[in-house]
């Protein structure tokens, strides 16, 4: 048995205070009698007055003692330690976040959580049923309860940690919704390193790890722009110590650039460096911390990172030159409209035509609405404002539209999509469905001064390569639309060789999220795309450990190593035993004081 | 419980003897284990020879004697002169020694109360049978005393006298028997009721009973709470006549020797008794003085 409040055991010294207040209190009455002779000759009778006799034989006094030993056991708040989960269904939430990759608990965090998870599922009573509720990017409910071991023990073996931040808060909210009958609970694995966890009822949070020495990356890109290319690395210390970091970044094996990083704590440094090679690059950390996983990151500069173009349209100089001065596979254009040609082009640029329904492709519309998009044309509205842009948007990736005039354009209805850049009017609108990616571009670009900004060519070069550029970049956890162009069905390949195969739904490959960051590969019909999968989040690296003031504690002895164990309070339980010798002593005294 | 160590004078007097009782009475007769000599003549008989009717014996005849005495059928055939001899019937002194101390004050009737209609009842018996009878009032101080009365006239001043008296003071027994046979020279039956609580102990004093050579009646009386007290818990027992105290908790198992006690201290009474030709009769205020009279003092021996 164990004490929430111990200091509250100092209670019991009322005892003796309760005997000597027994000792000292006068409370004999007087009774006439006859005579003492009798009495007095009665020593049994003597002896029963002297106080340790009188003591022996208070059966009031031994009672008082009893309550307050009740009452001041159940003050500190006593509990017992059970082995497994008590009785009740219990759902059994894992978090899966990247930090549980941490290895302060061997063999780490998420191990050690997987483990406590299958002994409950061990120690399930007969008829006790158990569920799994996974805490990935997504809350996902892996198992509703059962009464099956098995498949609770096969569901936890499948189980394996994101690169990613798990949404645990949101796995408890979901366990929680979940009707529980009486006596069950929620136990969640987790080491709380992002954020509070919700105090929900019957929720048991157990936290895993205890060091926060971490330093990872946390982002790396290889990007291209007017000047060349250059390769950008962000380190971060997530940990309470300061550290001095070797970062090393490689290209085929060479080394294309060399650092040491000072990190003090909390602190976070990027790098960046001009690179002249395309293919893949690898930045590692050499350092030895509690999180491997997240000291090495790979980017991919693709040697032909856009993708052939077919303009269709009466022709604009400005677009011309701009493509040429783009590194686009291959570039073509006329002014017949005739999508059977279309296909063999990445993407295909419609310039002021009605090309009447689009078949399934890569698009970039200027001032022209095929009538099968979600997209309608309310006729023409003069000198739009730009009011705001999504600068987060990788169309929008540097570029700045600050002083952008407009003359005319198309005031567009969207039904669906989303606008990128909003205004009077929608400026800018994106649409993936129905195996059409599209940008559309309300205006003519002489109907504007856009071409004589810097943007123009950053905004064309970064719509091609949204449209069907070389590699993509995608966070582990995110889903991703890759439209088939033609293509039936298509192969994943993952950074550890294992492929998958994706059916072509409606002109789309929807891809399943990665779950480990990495370079994947699409194959298709169409030909093999790169994919660059990073860490989910830059948060994703933080691995202290939170509060563990809710947090189940193990049994006495056996340390952060000992089975998960649950807590029974007993409180109740004395409170009841104080409340129940109080009442009898107050029977036994009313009941002497009627003998009277 | 004996808490009442006083008797409430509020209280209606009750009569001591009720007429009906008092006709049952008037058969009965004290019986004298001895033969004792008495100053009048009576209804019973005495050592002392004379002119009684019952023969006895036959003596030489003295210078003096007279005639009518003379058995001359004796003379004829003894050619000597012998008087004859007759029991003569004397009246019998019949002595009570009351305990009037505050202890007596307890029972529920009181235990004076019991001891005042049993000496009624007994003086009644005595007077009508032409024996004396007198009452010592027994207690530390002074009490009252009833010089020797005779005759069924003088019932109504005995019934009086014992009406008047009243628990107070402590007890001593000796000096109340010390009182007593300073006033009476005869022996005769002396009847002592008392509950014999005398802190001085109650030995000396019917010592001084057996010293005086009168046959002694002993009726202990005690009453219920004193033989099985009602009492528990934490208590300081006060001694109504001492004043003195003594702290007790009070729980079966002091009763039980409290009962142990009690027990020993009667039983030595019994053997004192027995020892020193004592009669003794215990009683308690529950029993009806009808009953003690008319059964249990006649099985007793002193009335018949």
């Amino acid at each position: 048995m164990t004490f929430a409040v111990p200091a509250a055991l100092w209670g019991l010294l009322a005892i003796p205070c309760l005997i000597l207040l027994y000792l000292l209190r006068v409370r004999r009455r007087d009774h006439p009698v006859s005579t003492i002779l009798l009495w007095q000759r009665s020593a049994p009778t003597l002896a029963a007055s002297r106080p340790s006799r009188r003591i022996e034989r208070s059966v009031l006094l031994l009672l008082q003692i009893l309550a307050t030993v009740a009452l001041v056991t159940a003050l500190a708040r006593p509990s017992i330690v059970e082995r497994g989960a008590g009785g009740g269904d219990v759902l059994l939430v894992l978090d899966l976040s990247l930090s549980m990759r941490a290895r302060d608990v061997a063999p780490t965090r998420f191990d050690r959580a997987r483990d406590e998870a299958m002994e409950i599922v061990a120690h399930l009573r007969p008829g006790q049923r158990a569920g799994l509720i996974t805490a990935g990017p997504r809350p996902l409910v892996r198992v509703t309860p059962t009464e099956d071991r098995d498949r609770l023990v096969a569901a936890l073996r499948e189980l394996q940690p994101w690169d990613a931040s798990g949404d645990v808060a949101g796995a408890v909210r979901l366990a929680a919704a979940h009707p529980l009958g009486p006596g069950g609970r929620i136990v969640a694995w987790t080491d709380g390193a992002r954020g509070p966890l919700p105090a929900l009822p019957r929720v048991a949070y157990r936290i895993l790890g205890s060091s926060d020495d971490n330093v990872g990356i946390t982002a790396f890109r290889a990007l291209r722009d007017p000047r060349g290319a250059e390769a950008l690395v962000r380190v971060e210390n997530f940990g309470t110590r300061s550290r001095r970091v070797p970062l090393e970044v490689t290209h085929d094996g060479a080394t294309t650039y060399r650092a040491v990083l000072d990190l003090p704590p909390g602190a976070s440094r990027t790098v960046v460096f001009p690179i002249t090679a395309a293919g893949r690059f690898t930045a590692r950390l050499a350092v030895h911390d509690i999180l491997p996983d997240d000291d090495s990151a790979t980017a991919i500069l693709d040697p032909a990172p856009l993708p052939s173009v077919l303009v269709v349209g009466p022709g604009d100089p400005y677009l011309e030159n701009v493509l040429r001065a783009l590194p686009v596979v291959r570039a073509a254009a006329t002014r017949a409209v005739d999508p059977t040609t279309w296909r063999s082009y990445g993407v295909v640029i419609l310039d002021r035509v009605d090309p009447g329904p689009i078949p399934p492709g890569d698009y970039l519309l200027i001032r022209t609405v095929p009538p099968n998009l979600p997209v309608a044309a309310a006729g023409d509205v003069r000198t739009p404002d730009i009011a705001s842009w999504d600068r987060t948007d990788p169309v929008l990736q540097f570029v700045d539209l600050r002083g952008v005039r407009i003359l005319r354009a198309l005031q567009l209805v969207p039904e669906g999509g989303r606008v990128l850049v909003g205004g009077t009017v929608p400026l800018l609108w994106a649409y993936e469905g129905e195996g059409v990616r599209a940008l559309l571009l309300p205006f003519a670009l002489q109907d504007s001064d856009l071409p004589m900004h810097v943007a123009f060519p950053l905004l064309v070069a970064n719509g091609l390569g949204w449209l069907g550029g070389g590699a993509l970049d995608v966070r582990a956890g995110e889903t991703l639309q890759i439209p088939a162009g033609g293509g039936t069905r298509a192969r994943v390949i993952d950074p550890e060789g294992h492929s998958q195969l994706v059916p072509a739904t409606a002109g789309m490959f929807l891809l399943p999220p990665f779950q480990r960051a990495g370079v994947y590969r699409l194959t298709s019909a169409s030909g093999e795309r790169q994919i660059v999968a990073r860490i989910g989040d830059p948060r994703a690296g933080m691995v202290r450990p939170g509060p563990a003031d809710r947090a189940v504690p193990s049994a006495p002895g056996t340390g952060d190593a000992g089975p998960l164990v649950t807590r029974a309070s007993l409180w109740p339980w004395f409170l009841l035993a104080a409340l129940g010798i109080i009442m009898g002593e107050w029977v036994l005294a009313t009941r002497r004081e009627g003998d009277r | 419980m004996a808490g009442r160590a006083d008797s409430d004078p509020a209280a209606p007097t009750t009569p001591l003897l009720d007429p009906e009782f008092l006709q049952k009475l008037e058969t009965l007769g004290l019986v004298s284990r001895k033969r004792i000599r008495g100053e009048q003549r009576g209804d019973r008989r005495s050592v002392s020879r004379g002119r009684g009717v019952e023969f006895s014996d036959h003596r030489a005849y003295q210078l003096g004697d007279d005639y009518r005495y003379i058995d001359w059928n004796v003379v004829s055939r003894l050619d000597r002169l012998f008087v004859k001899m007759f029991s003569e019937e004397e009246d019998l002194d019949v002595s009570f020694v009351l305990d009037t101390s505050r202890s007596m004050a307890a029972g529920s009737p009181s235990k004076l109360m019991l001891a005042k209609r049993l000496a009624a009842a007994i003086g009644y018996i005595g007077l009508v049978n032409l024996d004396r009878v007198g009452v010592t009032a027994c207690s530390a101080d002074a009490g009252p005393r009833l010089d020797r009365l005779r005759g069924r006239a003088r019932v109504f001043d005995l019934l009086r006298f014992l009406d008047g008296l009243e628990p107070a003071g402590e007890t001593d027994l000796l000096l109340a028997m010390r009182r007593h046979f300073a006033g009476v020279r005869r022996r005769g039956l002396l009847i002592v009721l008392s509950d014999l609580f005398d802190p001085r102990g109650y030995e000396r004093a019917l010592l001084l009973a057996r010293y005086h050579r009168v046959q002694t009646f002993l009726i202990h009386i005690l009453a219920d709470e004193e033989l099985t007290p009602a009492v528990a818990g934490d208590l300081r027992l006060v001694d109504v006549e001492t004043g003195r105290a003594v702290e007790v908790t009070v729980d079966a198992e002091a009763l039980r020797a409290y009962a142990q006690a009690r027990d020993a201290y009667l039983s030595g009474v019994e053997r004192f008794c027995l020892r020193h030709g004592i009669d003794y009769l215990r009683t308690s205020t529950s029993v009806p003085v009808e009953a003690l009279v008319l059964r249990w003092l006649r099985q007793g021996g002193l009335v018949g």
